[in-house]
């Protein structure tokens, strides 16, 4: 059964611990704060810039060319099979004579095309592959197909947009890490400062006969009390911030490669929410488990 | 209820505290621990409450040996052993009355064990009518008081006390002395490490004197110079 007054006890121990030390605790606090902001900022930034390269890189499309020789009947029988294969979103046929009317309309007040009596473009079929990592092997399985003569996706292209975003991915992963890591030292750090400040008491609840986990928890939990509050004090500041510039980026900084409406805002502030709690749950239970070794 | 089997105690500094101390203190026994500072009565008093360990021998507490005690048992061990000492260690944020309290919340007491226990504790160490009010609002002998009773609130078997008089005037000494006594004859075993001479003269208990980190003399009913010719 609860034993509301030792609840109260533990509670209290805990609201006191915050409220003793004001510049300690605003200290701590202020810390999760700004470094929520600058890992928040770069997460919005990362997001936003993501969604610009996932989306270049999703309009890559397999162009195949049939042969001369394959009839419409066989052509409809393809187009059913790759429908049914689980790496294609979406299949169009494009015949020749349709290929011929958008190139003449693309390349209109340009070349004039009316001097060409035959029409040199094969049938072709446009595939959408449902992740933009399936285009090579759907490319090669359209080329092991005899009804094919030449299978082409800009695979140059593609192949430097895909490493690039690897490379941008990996990059971004290790400047999150390193943000996280340096978010944690100093929270580390500052706690340690507001335990060694408390030594006295931490004494005395030993000597007393308390358990190591008795004297941990009223400082875990100011530990994690602290990570969420800093962390949304630096939300607040980070969604003022993003509501003021996300307007204001499309069109005055449109050069920018960021989509800042594709952010999505709701799963990065739980994100960074449970980031401040767990970085000061685990500096804090750092923090008190070296006293009490050292002791 | 406490023995000590050859114990030798060496900091990590290199200074010998203890060299191969026998001694054994009775249940409801009342002893003096005597010698000049730096001659290993803290110490010893340590080894007795686990805060630290010897370098060799054991030191056996109400039938535990403290050599083969894990150090996740040493709470409950300190919850049979209440410590004094001479600058008290109160927490100067809480009341007395939340000063001792403490001592039963942090080792899970429940609310109602509190409530119980904690009046009872300060009527017999004599300030239950200072309950509400912080250690510094209050005299050192009422501090030690304060002290002595958050010690004893878990009901502990054996009271160490480390140089309870040491910050104390000789007429409050003796009072915290004449304390010390009461609760021994309700049959907690105490151990007093002092260098007041006036009170371990008056009480004739048994004293031992220590002398670099070695039992110089054991005496019942002796007096503050025993062992010194």
């Amino acid at each position: 059964m609860w034993d509301w007054g030792r609840v109260k006890f533990f509670w209290g121990e805990v609201a006191q611990n915050f409220t003793r030390n004001v510049t300690m605790t605003l200290t701590s606090m202020g810390t999760v704060a700004v470094s929520i902001v600058v890992l928040g900022a770069f997460l919005f930034a990362r997001e936003s810039f993501d969604a610009v390269i996932k989306n270049v890189v999703g309009q890559v499309v397999v162009a195949a060319y049939l042969k001369d020789t394959v009839g419409l009947p066989r052509v409809g029988r393809l187009v059913t099979q790759l429908r049914a294969d689980p790496r294609i979103d979406g299949v169009k046929y494009v015949s020749k004579a349709a290929a011929l009317a958008d190139l003449r309309r693309r390349l209109r007040g340009q070349v004039n095309l009316d001097i060409i009596n035959t029409n040199p473009l094969p049938n072709a079929i446009i595939v959408h592959t449902r992740n933009a990592g399936d285009v090579p092997s759907v490319a090669a399985s359209l080329r092991a197909r005899p009804e094919i003569e030449l299978v082409n996706y800009h695979s140059a292209t593609y192949e430097k947009m895909v490493r690039m975003e690897a490379v941008l991915s990996a990059i971004g992963l290790g400047i999150i890490v390193l943000l996280l890591v340096a978010t944690a030292l100093i929270i580390h750090n500052t706690i340690r400062l507001t335990v060694f400040a408390r030594q006295r008491e931490i004494t005395i609840m030993q000597l007393v006969g308390a358990t190591r986990w008795t004297i941990r928890w009223p400082f875990v939990l100011e530990g994690t009390l602290s990570g969420v509050i800093g962390a949304g004090v630096g939300l607040a500041v980070l969604l003022t911030g993003y509501r003021l510039l996300e307007p204001k980026v499309a069109v005055n900084l449109p050069f920018l490669p960021l989509n800042l409406a594709a952010v999505p805002v709701t799963h990065l502030a739980l994100e960074l929410i449970v980031i401040g709690a767990l970085v000061g749950t685990l500096a804090s239970l750092a923090s008190v488990s070296r006293v009490l070794a050292a002791a | 209820m406490i023995a000590f089997q050859d114990v030798s105690l060496v900091y990590p500094n290199g200074v010998h505290a203890l060299s191969a101390v026998n001694l054994s203190v009775a249940r409801g026994e009342f002893l003096f621990l005597v010698g000049s500072t730096g001659q290993g009565k803290s110490s010893l008093l340590k080894c007795v409450y686990r805060e630290v360990r010897p370098t060799s021998g054991d030191v056996i507490v109400d039938g535990q040996q403290l050599s083969r005690l894990p150090h996740a048992r040493v709470p409950a061990l300190r919850r049979k052993v209440g410590v004094v000492f001479q600058d008290f260690k109160l927490l100067h944020q809480k009341t007395v009355w939340e000063n001792v309290a403490y001592a039963l919340q942090v080792t899970g007491a429940s609310s109602r064990d509190v409530m119980r226990r904690v009046p009872r504790i300060l009527e017999l160490v004599g300030i239950a009518h200072k309950s509400k009010m912080f250690p510094q609002e209050l005299s050192g002998g009422e501090q030690q008081r304060a002290a002595i009773a958050r010690a004893l609130v878990n009901n502990p078997l054996i009271l160490l006390c480390d140089e309870p008089t040491g910050n104390l005037d000789p007429e409050t000494s003796s009072e915290i002395v004449a304390l010390l006594a009461r609760i021994n004859a309700k049959g907690t075993t105490v151990v007093v490490a002092t260098h007041n001479q006036a009170v371990v003269d008056r009480m004739r208990r048994r004293v031992v004197r220590l002398m670099n980190g070695r039992i110089a003399h054991d005496e019942e009913r002796g007096r503050y110079h025993v062992g010194l010719g």
